[in-house]
């Protein structure tokens, strides 16, 4: 394994692959930062192109597009208020107050040092743990496998935002999308509706374009350019690279300690299902403002807070990947895309990749080790660029988001009818999005409804219809034990303390 | 009833009416365990009934939480309703594109598209639609051309040029 991962690193030393991680790397820089742009949609877009490539050097791009755009969502959270992505939020209440406060190229530069730490550490920990878990999923009985599916599943949907009916509406919406096309046990088609284009059933390619991209095409269209306009508090003037570098002192004030700390939570949420950047940022920060002696200063401007959320957010990265390798679960949208990539290079990603797969898979644990260091590096190359990235034209952006999603669904299929599926799809998922429906759940439900589908109905033909089954396997009761647990912790529970809260008030 | 209520539950009812199109198929397969299988219809029913009790949960909590859905959509200065008009705009657009890309190839769908596309933003950021046309104009092209050097030259790809 070792002198397998030696040779991800020497891959990365191929100029050819190389390039495909710095451009990967600058690719999610720019969506991560850009407002209403994220690393999901850099890697919905990268998608159609990975047919044309070696899949090492297409997972080496999707590895630097997402510990890239996971970091940079931060940079105008920073500099504007206004995070680029969603794990940036939390990392927006510090560093937009220490950005007030005239200390903006500091905040940029722990940002980075935290994201780079997050990310090594994270990755260390996903080539430490892939194989063990590998060897321990290879052992699973189709039971079991169905409850690791439901896991998925039931906790994407609990965690999604909005009200429980709406997240669990968009799962059933994408498992019904799931089910169009050729039976996967019966060869019979089914939800054709007598078209031979819909036999195929519904494509990856069109359903992710259609969820992320031309739905947020659309769903831009409808918002004035002046809400988007943000007054930047402090000007910094002509800053040079050494200012972004932490000092010292400020490295001393958040600690060794809050550093691992934050990135072992962003690596455990990471493997949770759902899990996602924004959560481990969110509860690193609050672990970290627990923990604290000045937990006062958090939201005011303090290093500690903001080190913590974006060393948890990059951390995610490395953990997020672990079930998809190991077991063949997604964890959020990133993964489920570079599911598909795996797919379309004809890998099923699952406990056998690893073992199989390893050296196609080990310049990908290379990429994201390296794209790691790369924030760090790219923090003193682009930091005074970086004061100035939001200010790209929306009718540029967005004309070119539009040419580019259509056009790589026909170039990835050669049909219309793709182009037309991503159309009606994106109408949908902006409908969703709309009346308050999250999209997440349903591109969960398109991509695991499958195997969903599959392990429940073996295992309902291996034990002639007795639902029990899934009751008498040990991983099986444990997994479904776990679903329990989560519903109960992220659901239940805080729902009972807000009904108590409300009565008491 | 406020707009945003109206329009809840019409989508909810929607939803249930899709549904109900996705539903019609399963009377062309056979019974779940009729063969002591579950089937290719087990679990699509199963998905069916929930979304029809979704639905009645979703419109019966609208009307229950009508009071503290009171919304307005985001207003522009430069275009009057731009919430409906911005995505009707679009997505005539992208159907506009995908059919003139089949008839005209994809040199002058995207150039119009991508006009399109840029022209709105442009001019809904400034009200100045002259200016908004040229920078429309020089998007177009620069978007267009990245395009064909992209997926033509750079990987290969076949784009239809002009199939009249």
């Amino acid at each position: 394994m070792i002198s397998q991962l030696g040779d991800g690193f020497l891959a990365l030393a191929q100029p050819l692959s190389f390039l495909h991680l710095v451009g990967g790397f600058l690719l999610g820089l720019v969506f991560g930062a850009i407002p209403g742009l994220t690393a999901t949609l850099a890697i919905a877009l990268l998608l159609p192109f990975t047919f044309g490539m070696d899949v090492a050097d297409a997972l080496i791009m999707v590895a630097g597009i997402y510990m890239a755009g996971i970091y940079s969502g931060s940079i105008t959270g920073i500099t504007l208020n206004i995070p680029g992505a969603p794990s940036g939020a939390i990392t927006t209440l510090d560093g937009h107050a220490l950005m007030k406060r005239g200390e903006g190229t500091q905040a940029l530069g722990m940002s980075a040092l935290s994201s780079a730490i997050g990310g090594l550490v994270g990755v260390v920990i996903l080539v430490a743990l892939a194989q063990p878990i590998s060897a321990l999923a290879l052992q699973f009985q189709t039971p079991d496998k169905f409850s690791l599916v439901l896991l998925a599943v039931v906790t994407v949907t609990i965690v999604a935002s909005g009200p429980l009916i709406k997240a669990v509406v968009a799962m059933a919406l994408g498992l019904m999308i799931s089910t169009v096309g050729i039976d996967p046990m019966v060869p019979v088609g089914r939800f054709d509706f007598g078209s031979y284009h819909l036999v195929e059933g519904i494509s990856l390619l069109p359903a992710v374009i259609g969820l992320f991209a031309v739905c947020e095409l659309i769903a831009q269209s409808s918002i004035p350019a002046s809400l988007g306009k943000a007054v930047a508090v402090a000007t910094i003037d002509r800053p040079r690279r050494r200012d972004f570098l932490p000092s010292r002192e400020k490295i001393r004030e958040v600690g060794l300690f809050t550093f691992l700390k934050s990135a072992i939570i962003g690596v455990l949420i990471g493997m949770l299902p759902g899990g996602g950047a924004s959560m481990a940022s969110f509860i690193a920060y609050a672990e970290a403002k627990r923990g604290s002696r000045h937990p006062e200063a958090f939201g005011q401007g303090s290093y500690e807070g903001l080190a913590a959320s974006e060393s948890a957010n990059n951390a995610m990265c490395g953990g997020a990947v672990i079930p998809l390798l190991t077991m063949g679960i997604p964890g959020d949208a990133v993964t489920a895309i570079i599911f598909g990539v795996l797919l379309i290079h004809g890998l099923v990603p699952g406990p056998a990749l690893l073992g199989e797969n390893f050296h196609v898979i080990a310049p990908m644990f290379a990429a994201l080790f390296m794209a790691s260091i790369f924030i760090f590096l790219s923090m003193m190359a682009f930091g005074p660029v970086y004061l100035r990235l939001s200010q790209i034209n929306r009718g540029f952006l967005y004309a070119f988001i539009a040419m580019i999603s259509m056009v790589g669904v026909y170039a990835s299929s050669y049909s219309l009818f793709q182009m037309w599926m991503a159309l009606a799809i994106g109408v949908l998922a902006f409908l969703l999005r709309t009346f308050g429906y999250p999209v997440v759940p349903t591109l969960m439900g398109i991509i695991l409804g499958p195997y969903l589908e599959e392990f429940l109905r073996r295992s309902l033909i291996v034990s002639e219809g007795d639902p029990t089954i899934f009751l008498r396997s040990p991983a099986s009761l444990v997994l479904l034990g776990l679903t329990l647990l989560f519903v109960w912790l992220l659901r239940i529970r805080p729902a009972v303390k807000r009904g108590r809260a409300e009565a008491a008030s | 009833m406020t707009r945003l209520l109206r329009g809840q539950v019409v989508f909810a009812l929607g939803l249930a009416a899709l549904n109900t199109v996705y539903a019609s198929q399963l009377l062309q397969m056979d019974r779940p365990f009729a063969n002591g299988e579950p089937g290719p219809a087990f679990l699509p029913l199963i998905l069916c009934g929930f979304m029809y009790v979704a639905s009645i949960i979703i419109v019966v909590g609208e009307f229950r939480t009508a009071a503290a859905a009171r919304e307005s959509a985001p207003q522009s200065d430069v275009i009057s309703r731009i919430a409906l008009i911005g995505p009707a705009l679009t997505i005539s657009a992208t159907a506009l594109f995908i059919v003139t890309f089949f008839y005209f190839g994809y040199l002058v769908s995207a150039a119009v598209f991508t006009f399109i596309v840029s022209l709105f933003f442009n001019y809904e950021k400034s009200g100045d639609l002259k200016r908004s046309s040229l920078i429309a104009l020089i998007t177009a092209f620069t978007v267009t051309l990245f395009g064909w050097l992209f997926f033509v030259k750079l990987f290969g790809l076949y784009l239809p040029v002009w199939e009249l």
